[in-house]
């Protein structure tokens, strides 16, 4: 930060360069070229970058915002800024439209339907003639005029384009820190995880799309103008493609990196023209390197070394909020009725009829043999299954057709058997996406989420690993911090699969300490567990399940008895520690 | 001359110190068990052995030779099977192809030979049989972890490292694991192993060591570590 004030020195004095040194023309033309072309790529850093979702459409967008000012300042008498404001919003709603349409399909199924719009438009353009022009393309595209000054010149419109560029820039680069950008990147680590916290990861992914076309539109718009004369070629695959190649080999993950990839990518082939006939050959072998050397992008890279030097933030661990969270246990009714529950997947009834109740402030346990249908129930519950038949009840709300993050909003939490974080993403940032879910009495604010995160981490002795990236954690750690992403989020209702997994026989204490500690809270808790001593010390009620159906049910002393039960999950007699 | 020997040994992650030389010995036909809190680097361990992470400093022998600088694949051929904790199973493969896939490092085998072979782990994992043509990602948490112990099985090994075999397995299926633990050493197979499950554990064990933050601070016979006051407060959950 210390450094900042040289870098906005460096990036002002950058385009007001060419008023006090002579630049050629044609530099001029290339320095065009890379800021608008920046601003496409931008959209790719959100839409891929941030989001992980794959677009090989963005010189459509690029092409509706580069049209819009091509038609509307020629043919339609426009002006320059009621067309570019016509090209941005054209690019928006068809962003708008091909993502809602499209993103619930993934990876290269996604990608082809992008590949395909892209054909389609490409066809437009080159074939309604009477409409675009076809191959010809239009030229004479006029520069505006700002305030009474006129844009004509090569200077003053760079000037605009670089300002536009920074504005981008600065957008994209704050983003990821907001609650929408956090959601963004919760989505691209682990989509259903990000779901069942509480995230829409749909409505996400149709933001970073609209985005991303967004900004495609802005930078097309701004490109028409400035070279006067466009043709389909310049919005066809190829370009789509370059886009992609562009914002890989600066960094997909970074604003900055955006900028590096696009200028590179448009700069390298003329430093590369005195190898004459061989130069595009070196050109794509030098693309390829970079590619397999640096998998993260050159701007990767530098946020690799400065990682290596960083010295990884002290959490003063005193001063940390006592987490709070009470939920008053007030009605008799239980929170949760499962009436006749069934999921079949094909003709495997993995769970075959289960009607079950949990009361209010309780912890009820779930047991049974690996593969009797456990973890099904939970993702039921959840929604990341719909049920076959059956109904359930959450505190008096019938949840059955419900999505995931529709069920979190409501209060329900939850823990995975093969834990679901988000790897790359630090320890704060992991519980601060559970912070975030809608329906919680939280005060708004970056700065009222992080505190809450933070003490939810101290809740679960976790805090002073709050900087750390979660995947750097042992097994057990990551455990403790996928209870604090679901107790950041208020939960009336927890459901932990597994908890004790990975924990050996002292931090298994302490996780029932916790367990109990949370009840007091008002929390019912729901729990998966293979570990008897855990369950006996815990559990007011257990439900004993095999093959999809329950054989038993009561409380700790009459089930862990029960001959069925004996004979099909705890084998000879269990074993006090164990 | 120990099966497997490690002498201060050093490993990290980045600029993070996870092993500050640990030393430690196996001997051929022993079963030996690795205690510790998490993040003290008992899997690390495991895997510097398997040379998934390379030492900084110090050397891992194996039969008497060094192996610190051995790829991966080669350990493998050297007759060192490692089950990694977290259930790396092939999941568009079925039961039995992930089982028979453990036997890659021996070369060919007959078809005979292969499916008695399979037919022994499902003789140790009885619910495996019922689902032998399932493909491996439709089993549950716990059928998927008693895949990833046959597959590290049959390689036949002469070392086996098994990283919490018993993670999210039902009490009757850990019981029959250890048994299977117990038989394996019979017919000659010697296991190092790290298991939360110390009681377990130190059950089979012919001797443990136990790890805090990266190196070794007690090792004895199981009967010393259970009577090792500080060990039983610290990973035995005080007063068993």
């Amino acid at each position: 930060m210390r450094r900042l004030p040289l870098f906005l020195l460096l990036a002002a004095l950058l385009p007001v360069l060419p008023y006090f040194i002579k630049v050629s023309p044609y530099a001029l033309n290339m320095l065009m070229q890379v800021s608008t072309y920046a601003v496409v790529v931008l959209g790719m850093t959100v839409v891929l970058g941030y989001t992980g979702q794959i677009s090989l459409a963005q010189a459509t967008f690029f092409g509706l915002g580069a049209y819009a000012v091509g038609l509307g300042t020629t043919d339609w008498g426009m002006s320059f800024w009621l067309s570019l404001a016509l090209g941005v919003a054209a690019a928006t709603l068809a962003g708008f439209i091909l993502g809602l349409t499209t993103l619930r399909l993934k990876g290269h199924y996604l990608a082809m339907i992008t590949i395909s719009f892209q054909q389609i438009f490409d066809l437009v353009l080159t074939n309604w003639i009477g409409f675009t022009h076809g191959p010809d393309g239009i030229a004479g595209i006029n520069r505006p005029s700002l305030f009474g000054l006129s844009l004509a010149d090569d200077r003053a419109y760079l000037l605009l384009c670089m300002a536009v560029l920074y504005a981008a820039i600065y957008f994209v680069w704050q983003l990821p820190q907001t609650e929408l950008g956090r959601a963004m990147r919760a989505v691209r680590e682990n989509e259903l995880a990000a779901e069942v916290t509480g995230i829409d990861s749909l409505k996400i992914k149709v933001i970073a799309f609209t985005m991303s076309a967004t900004l495609a539109g802005l930078g097309g718009a701004l490109y028409a103008a400035g070279f006067a004369y466009i043709s389909p070629d310049n919005f066809n695959f190829a370009r789509s493609i370059e886009f992609l190649t562009m914002v890989l080999l600066g960094g997909a993950q970074s604003a900055f990196g955006s900028a590096l990839g696009t200028s590179l990518l448009i700069l390298l082939p003329e430093w590369l023209r005195f190898l004459k006939e061989v130069y595009m050959a070196v050109y794509g072998l030098a693309v390829i390197l970079i590619m397999v050397f640096l998998p993260t992008g050159i701007w990767g890279l530098f946020v690799a070394w400065r990682a290596k030097y960083r010295k990884i933030g002290k959490i003063d661990t005193t001063n940390i909020e006592p987490l709070s969270i009470q939920i008053p246990v007030d009605k008799a009714a239980p929170i949760l009725v499962l009436d006749n529950l069934h999921k079949h997947f094909g003709g495997v009834r993995a769970v075959d009829g289960i009607s079950l109740e949990v009361s209010r402030g309780m912890i009820h346990a779930l047991i049974g043999p690996n593969g009797s249908g456990k973890t099904t129930i939970l993702n039921v519950l959840n929604g990341i299954y719909s049920a076959t038949e059956g109904s359930i009840v959450c505190d008096d709300v019938n949840i059955t057709q419900m999505k995931p993050h529709e069920r979190a909003a409501l209060g329900i939490g939850r823990t995975f058997q093969n834990i679901r974080l988000f790897p790359s993403l630090s320890v704060v940032e992991n519980v601060m996406v559970g912070a975030q879910r809608a329906n919680t009495p939280r005060e708004p604010g970056r700065a009222a989420l992080r505190t809450r995160a933070l003490s939810a981490l101290q809740f679960v002795g976790m805090a002073e690993e709050a900087e750390v990236i979660v995947q750097n954690l042992p097994y057990g750690h990551q455990r403790l911090v996928e209870i604090a992403r679901a107790l950041a989020g208020y939960p009336k209702f927890l459901l932990l699969d597994e908890p004790a997994a990975g924990l050996n026989q002292t931090e298994k204490k302490s996780l029932a300490t916790l367990l109990k500690k949370l009840k007091t809270h008002g929390i019912t808790i729901f729990l998966i567990e293979h570990d008897m001593s855990l369950i006996q010390e815990v559990s007011d009620r257990i439900t004993v399940l095999n093959f999809g159906k329950k054989i038993a049910e009561g409380e700790p002393a009459y089930v862990l008895r029960h001959p069925e039960v004996m004979a099909a999950y705890l084998g000879e007699t269990t074993h006090g520690a164990a | 001359m120990a099966l497997l020997e490690l002498r201060e040994v050093q490993s990290a992650y980045g600029k993070v110190q996870a092993l500050k030389g640990v030393s430690l010995e196996v001997q051929a036909g022993e079963v030996v068990t690795l205690l510790g809190a998490n993040g003290a680097g008992k899997s690390t361990t495991l895997r510097t052995i398997s040379a998934l992470v390379s030492p900084t400093h110090g050397d891992v022998l194996f039969d008497g030779k060094s192996i610190a600088h051995t790829k991966p694949e080669d350990i493998v051929k050297l007759g060192i099977a490692h089950v990694p904790e977290g259930r790396r199973i092939f999941p568009g493969l079925t039961v039995t192809e992930n089982i028979m896939i453990g036997t890659c490092a021996r070369g060919r085998l007959s078809r005979a030979q292969m499916n008695a072979e399979v037919e022994d782990m499902f003789e140790i994992f009885p619910d495996l049989k019922r689902l032998s043509t399932a493909l491996g990602w439709s089993l549950s948490g716990g059928q998927q972890q008693m895949l990833a112990v046959a597959r590290g099985l049959m390689s036949k090994p002469k070392l086996l490292l098994l990283d919490e075999p018993s993670l999210g397995l039902a009490p009757i299926i850990v019981q029959q694991l250890f048994a299977t633990i117990r038989t394996i050493r019979a017919r000659g197979t010697t296991v190092l192993l790290v298991e939360q499950n110390a009681h377990m554990a130190l059950s089979v064990a012919d001797r443990g060591y136990v790890m805090v933050t990266g190196s070794i601070t007690v090792q004895g016979t199981p009967e010393q570590l259970l009577n090792n006051e500080e060990v039983r407060a610290a990973y035995l959950g005080g007063h068993a």
